[in-house]
């Protein structure tokens, strides 16, 4: 089934289809479809909407491959309202991707990225968006690990418009690590949902993911994060933690963990904390005569970088921190 | 100098723990304050420096005629006052130095002074930390982030020398130092202390008392000052502990 087929098929997203829970659906205008799919590949096992959009909306897709041990480091940019991107990692090679924003400013932008990571790969992906202003936005990506293989996914989301950051990452093979570094510093009327399956395919596979929210205004965000960890895939590990801090009455976080195991000898964890800036750490600044909105700016930032310390030192790391300071 | 007037203060659910301190400091003077634990000795530096958790029921609390409890905490801080607690706050994510910096220029402004240089901090930076034997690490982490005790004591007297207050004071500045560690922070301790300055220290131990000579010993206990001598009192408590005070 095509991509046009299959998104007709499920329809637009509504508050009961498990995926878009928490995201204000009504806000997505209708799509009109080309008659043809320029894409002949078979998403009849697709579910979100979103992962179909840009496909079914014949999108230009780029395809970019690194070759076996290389080096490489990289920005894309989609131009259009929709985009769809091919990364093939090679085995053993070194990425780091950066997406640089879409300034096309148009009701909706969608961009899909399948990203597939050879054996042994190590593969960073990043986006600091400095100040997404468009009014809807969706970003999808489909990804597949080898053995051996790490990836890394970071981002800051600081938009005022609505954005929605799909996730689907399927570790296939023995070793494969993957881990999930997000900050959404919102205000005004902004939103920013996450949506997370993360599939242990294969034994000792690790996966990772920790979010963390400042919200001021009315702002809003959502973390769906699922794990599923498959029959026979001992030793999985896995951890999902979310930390928000509200800064305004009016601000919101709704999280979604979900955790669906089909084997015994794994280790998963999840939680989620939800409160204001620490009291202690506060009255630390303050008693030593720091002004209290000095304070409360040097702890906001203070827990945003704490986000991206743990990364190794790299391209992304060293970017995300730069947007921060 | 500092002059505490039968302070009074509770916590949340109303329990008292300060139950009339009166203390006089003086400049040049060094107190010691002794007592049992839960005396209410770490409770008075922070209802003196205004800890949200404690509310002041009476008194006043007077730092070179200004009332500090009418005072934000920041000010309170900027007029002279400075505070060491017994186990330091954590804050991963601040730069130390960045921290430093801020705090004394926010000193600085609240005098209607102008910005120390960058070249000016780093210098009086390399000064006090050479004074407390501290290496260079202590720059690039984060405010007391992963710091044993006795580093965390250590960086505690660093932001004191920097912020060169008034009158300091140093709830159990000698918990987790070892010997040499301890030396090190009394020295520094005595080094920053000057004939128009003031500390308030609290401790258990004679040990510290052997580095820094107080001018006053008092015995805290029940939130109120019981008892009150000269460095002779710390010796004898190290003997005979605090039962005999009672039954006297």
């Amino acid at each position: 089934m095509d991509a046009i087929a299959r998104i007709k098929q499920l329809g637009m997203p509504r508050r009961n289809d498990e995926l878009w829970t928490f995201f204000p659906v009504s806000k997505i205008p209708a799509p009109e479809f080309p008659d043809a799919c320029a894409c002949e590949e078979d998403f009849s096992d697709e579910m979100d909407f979103a992962a179909l959009l840009p496909i079914a909306s014949n999108a230009r897709t780029m395809v970019q491959s690194i070759a076996d041990n290389a080096e490489e480091i990289a920005m894309l940019k989609c131009n259009n309202d929709f985009g769809r991107t091919v990364l093939n990692i090679g085995k053993n090679a070194k990425a780091s991707i950066e997406i640089l924003d879409n300034k096309v400013l148009h009701p909706i932008c969608a961009e899909r990225f399948d990203v597939n990571v050879g054996e042994g790969a190590d593969v960073e992906i990043f986006f600091a968006n400095p100040a997404n202003d468009l009014p809807l936005a969706f970003r999808h990506f489909h990804i597949t690990q080898a053995a051996g293989s790490q990836v890394r996914f970071a981002s800051i989301e600081r938009g005022n418009g609505i954005s929605r950051v799909s996730i689907d990452d399927f570790l296939n093979a023995p070793g494969a690590k993957f881990e999930c570094r997000t900050l959404n510093m919102l205000g005004g009327t902004a939103e920013s949902h996450h949506r997370l399956h993360i599939y242990h395919n294969a034994p000792e596979t690790t996966s990772t993911q920790l979010s963390r929210n400042l919200l001021d205004g009315s702002s809003r965000a959502s973390y769906d994060g699922s794990v599923i960890v498959g029959a026979n895939c001992t030793k999985a590990l896995s951890s999902q933690l979310v930390n928000t801090i509200l800064l305004s009455g009016d601000s919101s976080v709704s999280v979604k963990p979900v955790l669906k195991i089909y084997h015994d000898d794994v280790e998963c964890t999840h939680g989620n904390t939800v409160g204001e800036l620490d009291a202690e750490q506060m009255f630390y600044l303050v008693s030593r005569g720091i002004p209290q909105e000095t304070a409360k700016r040097m702890l906001m930032s203070s827990f945003a970088k704490e986000t991206f310390y743990p990364l190794p030192d790299s391209v992304g790391k060293k970017r995300l921190l730069q947007v921060l300071a | 100098m500092l002059s505490i007037k039968n302070l009074k203060a509770s916590i949340e659910d109303g329990t008292q723990i300060l139950k009339g301190i009166d203390l006089e400091v003086r400049p040049g003077e060094v107190h010691a304050i002794m007592g049992p634990n839960g005396s209410g000795k770490s409770t008075l530096s922070k209802v003196i420096m205004g800890h949200p958790a404690y509310k002041v029921d009476d008194g006043s609390v007077e730092l070179d005629g200004k009332n500090l409890l009418e005072m934000e905490i920041s000010e309170r801080a900027n007029s002279g006052l400075f505070i060491s607690t017994q186990y330091p706050t954590e804050i991963p994510g601040v730069n130390n130095v960045d921290f430093l910096k801020m705090a004394l220029n926010s000193k600085r402004a609240y005098l209607g002074m102008p910005e120390m240089s960058d070249d000016d901090f780093k210098n009086l930076c390399e000064e006090k930390m050479a004074l407390l034997e501290m290496d260079e690490r202590y720059r690039e982490r984060g405010v007391n982030d992963g710091m044993s005790g006795g580093e965390k004591k250590r960086n505690e007297i660093l932001q004191m020398a920097i912020l060169d207050p008034k009158v300091s004071f140093l709830d159990e500045t000698d918990s987790g130092l070892d010997i040499d560690a301890l030396r090190i922070v009394a020295n520094g301790i005595n080094h920053i202390m000057a004939p128009e300055k003031a500390v308030i220290l609290v401790t258990h131990y004679q040990r510290l008392l052997d580095y820094i000579k107080p001018t006053y010993v008092h015995v805290l206990r029940h939130g109120k000052i019981i008892l009150s001598g000269g460095p002779e009192l710390a010796l004898k408590l190290e003997e005979q502990g605090y039962d005999w005070i009672e039954e006297k």
